[in-house]
C-alpha cells in the first residue's frame, strides 16, 4: 500500500476547475481551487506492478512540481493530451529516487533521475522511426505497448508517478547521480533536460539577441543554458517579481524586462520600429532574433510573436494555452517551433545533471512539503512567483 | 513540544507581524530581509504548584529546611517583591500568596509569634491595601494588615540600620525590622534575569544612601547588560552588599520563574506566531483592535490596566541566594533566551502599555524612555541588537499624561529639569541630590503613594547606556512634543521613520526587530 | 503630516498630533497579504524548520450524536434515504427477527462491496437499533474534507476510523459502546474489488473480547451487482439486493479475539452463501468444511519498502498479493487461482433471475454457472 495524490477522472470537477480559473478572482485562487476542485486526492492505493523484466522500483526521495502539472490541476490543460494519458494516474515526472530492484546496469539502491518520457523500449514495441533515432520524446507509440496511454511517468496509469511513495521505471529512464550532487539539485534534471533541448532545438547563432519571456523555473533554467551552451549574444529576460530579476542577473542576463513595458522595452535596443494595433498589443517591425516562450500563456506566446525580427524564431517551451493570434507568424515569416521533453540523441540528461551542479542554482528548490501537506504544496506553487520561490517540491521522505 | 526561539527572516511570505504600541497593537509588514526575534514557546507551568513550593521549602540548597531554621520566640520577617512585578499582574492567587501562605503555616506549626511581612518596595511607591490584599491574599492580610503587614520606609530615619560599608566603600543601609530578625524569607519573583538573587534584600529593604551606590550614571554605562549579571557593573555592586548582608543576617530566598503565558486566553493570539494565526485568531485580533481603538481613553486604560496574566510558574527554588539564584537564571535562560547572529543597524521595539512602575498608573514620557531605552534596549546577553551609533525604533503614542499622585516628581522633571538638559551626567550631577532630599517628595513619598523624588533619575539612568550607544531614538506614532523635549525623533509611519534614521544608517540599512512581549533574552553573538 | 486623513482618529487622548486611524479595509488588507483564502498563511522561509508537527485532530463527530441530530435522523433524512435506496433497489431483508434476543448495544458486522452497504443496514434495522448506531466510516476517504465528513457524519451518524498508520492512538468505537451506542463496522476495511469477501480484520474482535460486546453477522448479497466500486448510482432495473441477518455471537468465556474473529467472518460467510445453497445446504456446508473462507491479515499494510516485488508475468491481472484470493461462495477449494474476470463475473449477477428461496431442503450445491 503506498500513498499517492491520485489525479481521477471527474469532468465536472474538471470543468469546475477549469470554469473557476478563467475568472479574475478565481485566478487569484488558483491555489486553493487547485486543492479542493480538483479531481485530485491522498489516497492509499496498491504498488504499481512491474510490467516487464527490465523495469524496476523507485522509490521517490523529492519530487517537484511543474508549471504542466499545474495546467493539469486548473484545468488548462488542452483537451488534446487526454488520450495520452490513462486515468487515474498518479502526476510526478521530476523525480530523484532510489532504485529497489537489480537491474544490469543499475545495481539496487542507486540513487537516479527519472527521464519520465515513456518510449518504445519502455514500451516493449518495436522502435518506432524517432526512437530508432534517438529523439524519444517525439515517440509515436505512446499510446500503445505493454504499458497504459501515458506520454511520461506522471501521466501513465501504470507507472505511478513522483507524488507517491513508489513509482516503477525502465532501465533507460534512469540516470545515476553522481554522490556529490544533492537532492535538491538532482531534483532541476529534468526542467533541465527540457532547457537544455529547447536552446538545442534550433541553430542559435552566434552573438544572436534573444529573449526569453517568462522567468519561472523554465525560464530562469533556459537562461542558464543558453549561456552554458550555445553562443547567443544579449539575452533579455522579461521578469514580474523581484527575486526572479535577481536570479536572472546571477544568471548573466543582460537586461531584464518589466512585462508591463514589454514590447517597447526592447523597442530602442533593437532599433526597431513600433506600432500600436487598434486592437491587440504592440509589435515590433525589427526585432530580437530569437524568443523562447515560457510562461505557457496565450499572452506570452502573443507577445514572442510580435518581438521576433522577421524570419526569426519564435521557440515554445511552455505547454502552450489557449488561441493566439498568428498573424505575425505569416506576415513576418517567422518559424515557430516546439520543444517538448528531451531526447537521448544529444545526451540532454547529461549535459543537465552536469549543469545542476553549478553553484548559481543554490536555492532554487528550498520549499519542500510532505504529501500530507499536498494543499499548502499546490497553493505555493501556484503563487510561487509572488512568494519568492522558484521551484516547488514534495519531499517524499517525511511520512 | 516547546519550540526554541529563532530568528525569523521577513520574506515575501511572512504576513505583517504584531508590533505592540502602548495601550494597543498593530500588524506591521516589515521591510523584506529584517530579522525578527522571537521568544521560545512558553514552556508549561508546574501542575502541582503547591507541592513544588512544599518541596523546595524543605530541600533548600546551601542551608537547612526551613522548618529547622524555624523555632518559638525567634523574630520573623518575610519580606516580599513589590507590585512592580510580574507584568502584567498575575491572576490570583499570586504566587507570592501561596507561598507565604505554605511559610506561614510551617511557622505556625512552630510556634512563631513575632511575624512582620514587609513589602520590598525600596524607593517605589507604596502599596495600597487593596494592592497589597491581592498580593498577599484574603487570609493573610486579614491576619496581619494594618500592624504586621507594611511597605518599606526608605526614609523613615528611625527605621533602618547601617550594616556598614562593602570593600568598595558602598553603603549597605537596610530596614531595621529585617536586619534585626533572625531569619529573614524572601519571596522573590524572577520575571526577567536582572531581578532575584543579590538584588533582592540589597536593593528591596535598602535607602537612597545605600542605592545612589549603583543606581547611577557609571554603574549603568557599565552594565552591558543588566539583564546579564556577569557583565553588569550593577549586579557586581550587588553582589558586594550580599556579601555583607550575609555576614549580618540570615536570608532564606524562594525565587520563583514564570513562563510566557503573558496575555489572557480572549487574546490568545498575541503569543503566536503570526503565520500559525487561525481564522479565529485572525477575528479576534480585528475585533480587539477597532473595539479598543473605539474606546475612550479612560476606559481604555481601565481595561488594560485591569488585565492580570495566566502565568504559569516555571520553577521554584529555595535556599541561600547566592546559590539558589544560579538555578532561577537557568529557568529564566530557558523560558526567554533566543541566539542571535550579529548586530544589525536598525533596532526595532513595540513598547507594551505597561512597566513596573505605571502599574495601575499613567505611563507618562520618562517611564516610556525608561521602559524603551532602559529594559528593552537592555533585553540582550553579549553586545545589544543594534550595533553602535544605530538606530533605535519604538511604537508607541508617548502621552503627555502624568499621574499625579504617583509621579509628582516626574512632573517637575519632566517639565523644569528635562528642558535644561537631557544629558544623564549633568542631571545627575546637578540635580539628582535636590530631588533626593526634597522634603515634600519626601513627604509624599511616606505618606501618600508617590514614587520617591529621586525615582525620574533613576528612570533616565536607566537609559543611559542607550543615549551613549545610539545615533538616533525614533519613536513610530509619538508625541511630537514630548519626544522632542527628551531628545528623540518622532514619525507617523515606519517608512518615515526609516527615512528619518536613512542620514545615519544609510538607505538599505540591517533591521532587527524584537518580537516582545512576552519577553525575549537576545543572545546575540 | 501631508496625507489626507478620510477619518480623524482618536487614539490618544493627549494634546500634539492626532494619529491616523486605519479605515477597516486597510486592516483587512494587511491581515490578507500572505494569507489565502482561508486564511492561512505560507510559512515564512526561515520559520519553516519550526512548523509544528500537528496531527490533524479526528474531526468532531459528537454533534452528530445530540438528540436533536438524533431526531432529524430518524424523522427526515433516515425515512428520505431509504426511500430513496428502496426506490433504487429491491432489497431483501431476512433474519431480524434475531436482533430481538439482543439487550444492550451490539457490533453490526458485515462483509463490503459497496456504498450502498450502509442505507440498506441502516433500512432495514428495526427503529429501536437504526437510531442508536453509529457506523464506522473511514478517516482518510470520508472525513478528509470537511462538506463530505460533515455530510457522512449527519446522514448515517458515521464516526472516523484510521484505516492505514496512524498517529492517533484510540479510536471511538470503545467510547461509543461505553456510551450506549451500537456499532456498525466492516471489517474487511474496503470495499471489495470484485464483489467477493476479502479477510476480515480484527478490530471489531478485540473490542467485543474486551467489552463482551455480541456480534451481529450481517451478509449482504447483490450489492456489488447493483453499486460497484466506480458507479456513484445503482444499476437500473431495481436490481434484488439480500439482506440477511445472523444470530448475534456471544464472545465466550476466556476466548482470544483471534478465535472469535474466525467465528465471525465464517458466521457472515455462512449468511453469504445462503443465497445459493439456501439456509440448510449452508449450514451444512459450513459444517462439513466445504465452506471456503477468507483468511485473516494484519490491520497494518505492508509497507512499500518491504514489498515483495510481484511476479514479472505481466499477464496475470490477478488480485494483489496482499490477499488471499479465497472464495466466499460454496465453490470447490480450487477456485482460489480463479481469474478475476469470473469472480467479478459471478459476484456481478443479476439477482433476480435466482430463484428466491428462502430455505431450501437437502441438495447438492450448484455450481454458480
Amino acid at each position: 500500500m503506498i500513498l499517492a495524490l491520485e489525479y481521477h477522472r471527474s469532468p465536472g470537477r474538471y470543468i469546475a476547475a477549469r470554469g473557476l480559473t478563467a475568472t479574475r478572482t478565481g485566478r487569484l485562487l488558483t491555489g486553493s481551487i487547485t486543492g479542493n476542485v480538483s479531481p485530485i486526492r491522498l489516497v492509499h492505493r496498491d504498488a504499481p506492478r512491474l510490467p516487464g523484466p527490465d523495469w524496476t522500483r523507485v522509490t521517490p526521495l523529492l519530487s517537484g512540481i511543474c508549471g504542466s502539472d499545474l495546467a493539469l490541476l486548473t484545468g488548462r490543460a488542452s483537451p488534446y493530451l487526454s488520450p495520452l494519458t490513462s486515468m487515474p494516474f498518479v502526476p510526478g515526472h521530476e523525480v530523484v529516487g532510489t532504485t529497489l530492484d537489480d537491474l544490469p546496469a543499475v545495481p539496487r539502491g542507486t540513487r537516479v533521475v527519472l527521464d519520465p518520457v515513456l518510449s518504445c523500449r519502455a514500451r516493449s514495441t518495436p522502435a518506432c522511426r524517432w526512437c530508432a533515432s534517438g529523439q524519444e520524446n517525439r515517440c509515436d507509440h505512446i499510446t500503445t505497448g505493454a504499458l497504459g496511454a501515458g506520454l511520461q511517468t506522471g501521466f501513465c496509469g501504470d507507472t505511478s508517478g513522483g507524488w507517491s511513495w513508489q513509482l516503477v521505471a525502465h532501465a533507460d529512464q534512469l540516470h545515476p547521480v553522481p554522490d556529490e550532487l544533492p537532492n535538491e539539485r538532482a531534483v532541476l534534471a529534468e526542467p533541465l533536460a527540457c532547457a537544455v533541448h529547447a536552446v538545442r532545438r534550433v541553430e542559435v547563432p552566434s552573438g544572436a539577441s534573444v529573449v526569453i519571456i517568462g522567468a519561472g523555473t523554465v525560464g530562469l533554467l533556459t537562461l542558464l543554458a543558453l549561456r552554458e551552451l550555445t553562443a547567443a549574444g544579449p539575452v533579455y529576460l522579461m521578469a514580474k517579481h523581484a527575486h526572479q530579476r535577481t536570479r536572472a542577473r546571477e544568471l548573466d542576463a543582460t537586461a531584464l524586462i518589466d512585462p508591463v513595458r514589454g514590447v517597447r522595452s526592447l523597442r530602442r535596443v533593437t532599433t526597431a520600429r513600433m506600432h500600436h494595433p487598434e486592437r491587440g498589443s504592440e509589435f515590433l517591425l525589427g526585432g530580437v532574433d530569437m524568443a523562447f516562450e515560457c510562461t505557457g500563456s496565450p499572452s506570452g506566446l502573443d507577445t514572442a510573436l510580435r518581438l521576433v525580427r522577421a524570419g526569426g524564431t519564435v521557440v515554445a517551451s511552455g505547454m502552450p494555452g489557449g488561441g493566439v493570434d498568428l498573424t505575425p507568424l505569416w506576415y513576418r515569416e517567422l518559424q515557430l517551433v516546439g520543444a517538448y521533453a528531451s531526447h537521448s540523441q544529444r545526451a540532454d540528461f547529461d549535459t543537465a545533471l552536469r549543469l545542476a551542479g553549478l553553484p548559481v542554482l543554490e536555492g532554487y528548490v528550498d520549499t519542500r512539503y510532505p504529501l500530507g501537506r499536498w494543499r499548502e504544496a499546490f497553493n505555493h506553487a501556484a503563487n510561487a512567483g509572488h512568494l519568492g520561490t522558484v521551484k516547488v517540491a514534495f519531499d517524499l521522505t517525511r511520512r | 513540544m516547546s519550540r526554541p526561539g529563532f530568528v525569523l527572516q521577513v520574506d515575501e511570505r511572512t504576513p505583517p507581524l504584531l508590533v505592540h504600541e502602548g495601550e494597543g497593537f498593530r500588524l506591521e509588514p516589515l521591510p523584506l530581509g529584517t530579522k525578527v526575534i522571537y521568544p521560545p514557546d512558553s514552556l508549561p507551568g508546574l501542575k502541582r504548584l503547591d507541592a513544588a513550593i512544599r518541596r523546595a521549602l524543605l530541600n533548600p540548597v546551601g542551608i537547612e529546611p526551613l522548618p529547622e531554621l524555624l523555632r518559638p520566640g525567634m523574630r520573623l520577617t518575610i519580606v516580599f517583591d513589590d507590585i512592580s512585578l510580574p507584568l502584567p499582574p498575575m491572576q490570583t492567587p499570586d504566587v507570592r500568596q501561596r507561598i507565604i501562605e505554605q511559610v506561614l503555616e510551617l511557622a505556625a506549626a512552630a510556634g512563631v509569634d513575632d511575624v512582620e511581612l514587609i513589602a520590598a518596595n525600596s524607593l517605589h511607591r507604596r502599596m495600597t491595601p487593596a494592592e497589597l490584599k491581592r498580593t498577599v491574599g484574603d487570609r493573610v492580610f486579614r491576619a496581619f494588615f494594618p500592624d504586621h503587614l507594611r511597605n518599606h520606609d526608605a526614609e523613615d530615619r528611625s527605621n533602618l540600620t547601617h550594616l556598614g560599608k562593602t570593600g568598595s566603600g558602598e553603603d549597605v543601609e537596610i530596614n531595621r525590622r529585617a536586619a534585626e530578625s533572625d531569619l529573614v524569607v524572601y519571596v522573590n519573583i524572577t520575571l526577567t534575569a536582572m531581578s532575584g538573587g543579590p538584588k533582592s534584600v540589597s536593593v528591596g529593604l535598602a535607602s537612597y544612601r545605600s542605592l545612589r551606590h549603583h543606581h547611577n550614571v557609571h554603574t549603568l554605562r557599565h552594565s552591558r547588560s543588566f539583564n546579564d549579571p556577569p557583565h553588569s557593573a550593577m549586579h557586581h555592586s550587588y553582589d558586594r552588599m550580599a556579601g555583607l548582608i550575609d555576614e549580618n543576617l540570615k536570608v532564606f530566598q524562594i525565587e520563583t520563574t514564570l513562563n510566557n503565558d503573558v496575555f489572557p486566553s480572549a487574546t490568545r493570539f498575541l503569543n503566536k506566531r503570526e503565520w500559525e494565526w487561525s481564522i479565529g485568531d485572525q477575528a479576534s485580533y480585528l475585533a480587539i483592535r477597532r473595539a479598543n481603538g473605539m474606546l475612550p481613553p479612560a476606559a481604555r486604560r481601565r481595561v488594560w490596566q485591569s488585565t492580570a496574566a495566566p502565568y504559569g510558574v516555571t520553577a521554584v527554588h529555595a535556599g541561600v541566594p547566592a546559590e539558589v539564584h544560579p538555578q532561577t537564571l537557568a529557568s529564566v535562560h530557558r523560558q526567554q533566551l533566543t541566539e542571535v547572529d550579529g548586530q544589525s543597524d536598525i533596532a526595532i521595539f513595540g513598547l507594551p502599555y505597561i512597566c513596573p512602575y505605571n502599574v495601575n498608573s499613567i505611563m507618562n514620557p520618562v517611564l516610556v524612555m525608561s521602559l524603551g531605552l532602559g529594559y528593552f534596549f537592555n533585553l540582550y546577553r553579549g553586545r545589544p541588537i543594534v550595533r553602535e551609533g544605530g538606530v533605535a525604533i519604538f511604537y508607541h503614542p508617548v502621552p503627555d499624561e502624568f499621574h499625579p499622585v504617583h509621579h509628582p516628581s516626574y512632573i517637575d522633571f519632566f517639565e523644569e529639569i528635562l528642558t535644561e538638559t537631557t544629558d544623564p551626567l549633568v542631571l545627575e550631577a546637578k540635580y539628582e541630590e535636590q530631588f533626593a532630599t526634597d522634603p515634600w517628595y519626601v513627604q509624599l513619598y511616606r505618606k501618600s503613594y508617590a514614587y520617591h523624588g529621586v525615582h525620574p533619575f533613576y528612570m533616565w539612568y536607566w537609559g543611559a547606556h542607550a543615549l551613549e550607544h545610539l545615533g538616533e531614538v525614533i519613536f513610530v506614532g509619538g508625541n511630537r512634543k514630548t519626544t522632542a523635549r527628551m531628545g528623540f525623533r518622532s514619525a507617523s509611519t515606519l517608512a518615515d521613520a526609516l527615512e528619518i534614521a536613512s542620514p545615519v544608517v544609510g538607505s538599505s540599512p540591517s533591521i532587527s526587530y524584537l518580537h516582545a512581549p512576552p519577553l525575549v533574552l537576545a543572545d546575540v553573538r | 503630516m501631508s496625507t489626507s486623513r478620510s477619518r480623524v482618529g482618536l487614539l490618544a487622548g493627549a494634546s500634539g498630533r492626532r494619529p491616523r486611524r486605519l479605515g477597516l479595509r486597510a486592516e483587512l488588507r494587511l491581515l490578507r497579504h500572505g494569507r489565502d483564502w482561508r486564511g492561512r498563511s505560507t510559512v515564512p522561509r526561515s520559520a519553516e524548520r519550526w512548523v509544528p508537527d500537528v496531527t490533524e485532530p479526528e474531526f468532531p463527530t459528537a454533534w452528530a450524536r445530540t438528540p436533536l441530530a438524533v431526531a432529524l435522523r430518524a424523522g427526515v433524512t433516515r425515512r428520505l434515504l431509504k426511500a430513496v435506496v428502496w426506490s433504487q433497489t429491491a432489497p431483501e431483508v431476512q433474519g431480524t427477527a434475531y436482533l430481538d434476543e439482543l439487550r444492550g448495544p451490539a457490533v453490526f458486522v458485515a462483509n463490503h462491496s459497496s456504498h450502498l452497504d450502509t442505507p440498506l443496514i441502516l433500512g432495514s434495522l428495526p427503529p429501536l437499533f437504526a437510531n442508536k448506531v453509529a457506523v464506522g466510516a473511514a478517516a482518510d476517504y470520508f472525513f478528509d474534507v470537511r462538506w463530505r465528513a460533515v455530510t457522512t457524519a449527519f446522514l448515517f451518524n458515521a464516526f472516523p476510523v484510521e484505516r492505514y498508520r496512524s498517529r492517533r492512538l484510540r479510536s471511538l468505537a470503545a467510547d461509543l459502546v461505553d456510551d450506549g451506542w451500537s456499532l456498525l463496522l466492516y471489517p474487511e476495511g474496503t470495499r471489495s474489488e470484485d464483489g467477493w469477501m476479502n479477510p476480515f480484520r480484527l478490530g471489531a474482535a478485540h473490542l467485543c473480547v474486551a467489552k463482551g460486546l455480541p456480534v451481529v453477522p450481517i451478509a449482504i448479497t447483490g450489492s456489488y451487482a447493483a453499486m460497484p466500486r466506480g458507479r456513484g448510482w445503482p444499476q437500473r432495473g431495481r436490481p434484488r439486493v439480500a439482506i440477511r441477518y445472523g444470530r448475534p455471537l456471544h464472545p465466550v468465556g476466556e476466548e482470544k479475539a483471534r478465535d472469535f474473529g474466525q467465528r465471525i467472518v465464517e458466521a457472515v460467510a455462512r449468511l453469504a452463501a445462503e443465497e445459493d445453497l439456501g439456509w440448510y445446504g449452508a449450514l451444512r456446508a459450513a459444517a462439513n468444511g466445504t465452506l471456503a473462507v477468507p483468511g485473516y491479515r494484519s490491520a497494518q499494510p505492508a509497507r512499500p519498502i518491504e514489498s515483495r516485488p510481484v511476479s514479472a508475468a505481466a499477464s496475470a491481472p490477478a488480485a494483489s498479493a496482499a490477499v488471499a484470493p479465497a472464495a466466499a461462495v460454496a465453490v470447490p477449494a480450487d477456485s482460489d487461482q480463479m481469474a478475476h474476470w469470473r469472480r467479478v463475473w459471478a459476484a456481478s449477477r443479476p439477482m433476480s433471475d435466482r430463484s428466491r428461496r428462502t430455505t431450501r431442503t437437502l441438495r447438492r450445491p450448484t455450481p454458480p454457472e
